[in-house]
């Protein structure tokens, strides 16, 4: 593996408290290193910004929600063909692209991890599979529980406590899947919406059939997370997803989880205000000061971009709601016993009152928060827009008067109804990028060798031209380093290797396979012994990250 | 005596997981019996005795059928893919790889069947569940102009259709199939006219009060339909080629997914589509993740082109059958293929002497057993090496 010095560099590194200083970063193993010998290869990074490679949180990249937002909409990618060479394969782009090139352009953007947010347990194979046609990066998935019956038995059985039973079954299937973490979707509200096309409204209403609540959910599974110390806390898509008034609901759902460790994603669907049936007004500002209050809670943004997007999510009354409000295609899918899936092709327009809004409470969210730790960026991609948005994402926190113009773009009644004319000046620093494009995803997830340059890091490392135009300087790294090899040479991809898949571990009884092999077999049409994956073909090459317990 | 099990069955798309296999006196016996789940087992066991690769119809090694193989594709001014009956997650992996290379068009379908054509769910979308949804949850199950008792035995008996039941099963078909001798409700009319039925349904389904139907023999069928279907909150229609194949095929799946669209105002509907090989899911879903498109996919310009024309066979001069309905193999001659292949490597079956992963036609992907291992290899292995000799 090369040795490698990059040369004279801005080094902003938030995570060791490096802001701006001028210094080598040295590579060796794969790992930063303090120093390496005159032999290693010199990269001169003078004038250049050197970075830890980018971590995204929260994004949809692979599994059979993905795929089949390929099938349904061929046409997006017609126009966004990728040649083979010698070196590459195949693909198409567009805001679903091909799993080759997922991992190459995210790759090209600087970025170097990616967690996909929200799989089936009982697809894991696909998503693991999907995982391994994704070159250079390394890929995290976590697991949906938030409407799983076997866990509405067991903590209905439980009182709505995280009994043991229910902590080992949570760690039962981590094991089984290769899963990293734990998702909660609309938690109940998908089961309900299978059962009938209906929903939950409220933390209180009962799961019809399962003698629990949404609340329950969260503070069993929520409390398990937690007590399993798992490297990841249990990542939150709170109930009410885009409806008007479900500020409440988001703030009910942190306090539920009171002073638990919790990731909430994409806040911006979440911070509505208005009533329902009306039409949505900002509340990002009361969910800031509610999180600058709460330490142990972070989420991300799921920023709105104006441009064509593939709304998907496991929350199928949500999508069957896109449908509804004018939606061209629809597909859903039901999955037995765990969670469903809803797709819709959407286009956000700076024209329109609603996605104005939302776009501006993204950005709210953003320039309101005071601690960068806890806000991190994302699109929900492709739900808010795609990966490849985030130089221009970027460009808008970093750049007033670049924002000011977009603003000036946007419908204005709705970006009156924010607070962003109200004297929002701030700009966002490279430290601060850094902070909630790497340092911050990476702590958040766990990743201790990740987001940061430290000695002991992996040698993960994203160098760019200081350039005046933020989303250029983002869009168009100079030096992409990926596990201690350059992968990316002035927008040119030299290595393909395969990244790593994290997984993690946390220790559980076996006699759980007692408790859930009669609830498996009451409720599932694949069998108790079929259902963990343990083909390495498909879960190596890992990086196991242990539980804290 | 049990010698296998649970095992996972390759013999259809429903790759029941769940089969003891036993093997007294050559012959073998699956619980539960299934007679297509036998047939393939017994074949694919039975296949281990074969020569393991023949030249021109000689018997010959592996890696001189390999290298012939090669061969031909390195020369072939245009190469297609097609067959994957058979193929696991794996081995259409390597095919799209190989097929990548060599700018091939892979054909999940097969060619000796009528072209798939354009499909109908990228026009509006469509509403789906694995069977599992489909048994604890619908209370309506209508198969239409299917016969899933031939072409997948336990299917029925997957959804909850294996004992007394309140909920009802409905089959739209005017011939007098297995599966509709097991039906609550025959709806008879002809193929002729599906459009016009599921139309009229779409139609009627939202109407307040309920009007009654005026389509002349059509009348009183869908009048049976109209009031079990608003009577279910949740209900599932279950249909394949009898329906989306030949002329007008995507106007009548267009029109099924619209009617289940206009139902799930109201209730809960969903489709499961009738896959008839165990490897077309597996392999179409591999060619949509590594291509951006399913069905079939050109890579004759570097890149690839979803295509939704025929194509007559004769645009091809060399072409590599992976896994075929009748056989673990690859094959590598000129269109049609048949015994002259001019090379035939024998392949591990997947299920049978090969573990693997293959999506079951509800898309739940599933682990293959290797119940009578062999030291074939497997298609997978042949294509990866094929792929490094033509990149030599």
């Amino acid at each position: 593996m090369t040795a490698i010095r990059i040369a004279g560099g801005r080094v902003h590194d938030p995570a060791n408290g490096v802001d701006g200083e001028i210094g080598d970063v040295c590579l060796a193993d794969g790992k930063v290193v303090a120093d390496v010998g005159p032999e290693a290869r010199r990269l001169d990074a003078r004038g250049m910004v050197v970075l830890a490679g980018g971590v995204d949180i929260h994004a949809h990249i692979a599994g059979p929600k993905v795929n089949a937002a390929r099938k349904l909409s061929p046409e997006e990618r017609r126009g966004h063909p990728m040649d083979r060479t010698e070196l590459l394969r195949s693909g198409t782009g567009g805001v679903i692209p091909s799993t080759f090139a997922t991992g190459y352009r995210y790759s090209l953007l600087g970025y170097t991890t990616v967690v996909e947010a929200a799989a089936p347990p009982l697809a894991a194979r696909h998503v693991l599979a999907e995982l391994r046609d994704t070159p250079i990066i390394d890929k995290l998935f976590l697991i949906l529980m938030g409407n799983n019956q076997v866990l509405f038995e067991l903590i209905r059985r439980s009182g709505g406590a995280a009994s043991s039973e229910l902590r080992d079954a949570v760690a039962w299937w981590l094991e089984a899947t290769g899963g990293y973490g734990v998702k909660l979707v609309n938690p109940g509200g998908v089961e309900r919406f299978k059962q009938d096309n209906g929903n939950v409204h409220s933390l209180d209403d009962e799961v019809t059939g399962y003698g629990v609540t949404p609340r329950q959910v969260l503070e069993a599974i929520g409390g398990a997370v937690d007590e399993l110390g798992l490297p990841h806390p249990v990542h939150v898509h709170a109930n009410n997803l885009g409806v008007p008034g479900n500020a409440d609901t988001t703030l009910d759902t942190m306090r539920t989880l009171g002073g638990r460790q919790a990731h909430f994603a994409h806040l911006q669907f979440h911070s509505y205000g208005g009533k329902t049936g009306g039409q949505i007004r900002s509340r990002a500002p009361e969910l800031i000061d509610y999180l600058s209050a709460h330490p142990e809670i972070t989420a991300d943004v799921g920023q709105v971009m104006f441009g064509p997007a593939v709304t998907m999510t496991a929350d199928g009354p949500v999508s069957a709601a896109l449908r509804d409000l004018g939606g061209d295609k629809w597909l859903n899918h039901d999955t037995e016993v765990e969670t469903g899936c809803g797709i819709v092709p959407y286009t956000y327009r700076a024209g329109s009152y609603v996605h104005a809004l939302q776009w501006g409470i993204g950005l709210e969210l953003f320039l309101l928060g005071r601690n960068p730790w806890q806000v991190m960026l994302s699109t929900d991609h492709p739900n808010g827009g795609s990966f490849l948005s985030y130089p221009k994402l970027i460009r808008l926190l970093m750049d007033r008067a670049y924002r000011e113009d977009q603003l000036g773009r946007a419908n204005q009644r709705a970006i009156r109804r924010t607070a962003l004319l109200d004297g929002v000046d701030r700009e966002y620093t490279l430290n601060e990028i850094a902070t909630i494009t790497r340092a911050g995803p990476a702590r958040r997830l766990g990743l201790r060798d990740k987001g940061h340059l430290g000695v002991g890091a992996d040698a993960d490392v994203t160098i760019y031209h200081d350039r005046a135009d933020r989303e250029e300087m983002f869009a168009t790294p100079r030096y992409v380093i990926k596990g201690g090899e350059v992968v990316v040479e002035d927008g040119e991809l030299r290595r393909t290797d395969d990244g790593l898949l994290f997984s993690s571990r946390a220790g559980f009884d076996p006699e759980v396979n007692r408790v859930l092999e009669p609830l498996f077999g009451e409720r599932y049409t694949v069998s108790f012994g079929h259902y963990p994956v343990r083909d390495p073909a498909l879960r190596e090459p890992v990086h196991v990250v242990e539980a804290a317990t | 005596m049990v010698d296998f099990g649970p095992v996972t069955c390759a013999g259809c798309a429903l790759l029941c997981d769940d089969v003891l296999v036993s093997d007294a006196d050559g012959a073998v016996r699956l619980t539960p019996e299934c007679p297509l789940g036998t047939a393939w087992f017994s074949e694919r066991a039975r296949q281990a005795n074969a020569p393991a690769a023949a030249i021109q119809g000689q018997p010959a090694e592996v890696n001189a059928a390999l290298t012939h193989a090669a061969e031909l594709l390195r020369g072939a001014r245009r190469p297609l893919l097609h067959g994957f009956d058979g193929a696991t997650v794996e081995d259409a992996r390597a095919a799209v790889a190989l097929a990548d290379r060599l700018g091939a068009l892979v054909a999940t379908g097969g060619v000796e069947a009528l072209w798939p054509g354009a499909p109908a769910v990228p026009l509006r979308g469509a509403s789906t569940a694995t069977l599992g949804e489909i048994r604890d949850r619908s209370r309506l199950v209508v198969v239409w102009r299917e016969d899933p008792e031939r072409t997948h035995p336990r299917l029925l008996e997957r959804l909850g259709f294996d004992g007394d039941s309140e909920r009802m099963l409905a089959v739209v078909d005017d011939a007098d199939t297995a599966t509709a001798g097991r039906s609550g409700m025959q709806l008879r009319w002809t193929r002729e006219r599906d459009l016009e039925a599921l139309t009229i349904l779409h139609a009627l389904i939202g109407t307040r009060p309920p009007e009654t139907v005026h389509a002349r023999e059509l009348d009183q069928p869908l009048s049976g339909l109209l009031e079990s279907v608003r009577a279910a909150p949740h209900m599932a229609f279950v249909y394949g080629a009898g329906l989306t194949a030949g002329a007008g095929g995507q106007r009548r799946a267009l029109a099924l997914h619209e009617l289940i669209r206009a139902l799930c105002q109201e209730r809960h509907a969903v489709t499961l589509q009738l896959l008839g090989p165990p490897g077309a899911r597996s392999a179409d879903d591999v060619l949509a993740w590594q291509s951006g498109y399913s069905g079939n996919v050109d890579f004759a310009s570097g890149h690839p082109e979803l295509v939704t024309a025929t194509r007559p066979l004769d645009d091809f001069d060399v072409a590599l059958l992976v896994e075929s309905s009748g056989a673990a193999e690859i094959a590598v001659g000129s269109l049609p293929p048949g015994p002259d292949a001019q090379v035939w490597i024998r392949t591990a079956a997947a299920g049978v002497s090969a573990r693997g992963t293959a999506h079951r036609l509800d898309g739940v992907p599933l682990a293959l057993q290797a119940p009578r291992p062999d030291d074939a290899p497997t298609a997978a292995a042949v294509l990866t090496r094929l792929l490094e000799a033509v990149q030599r």
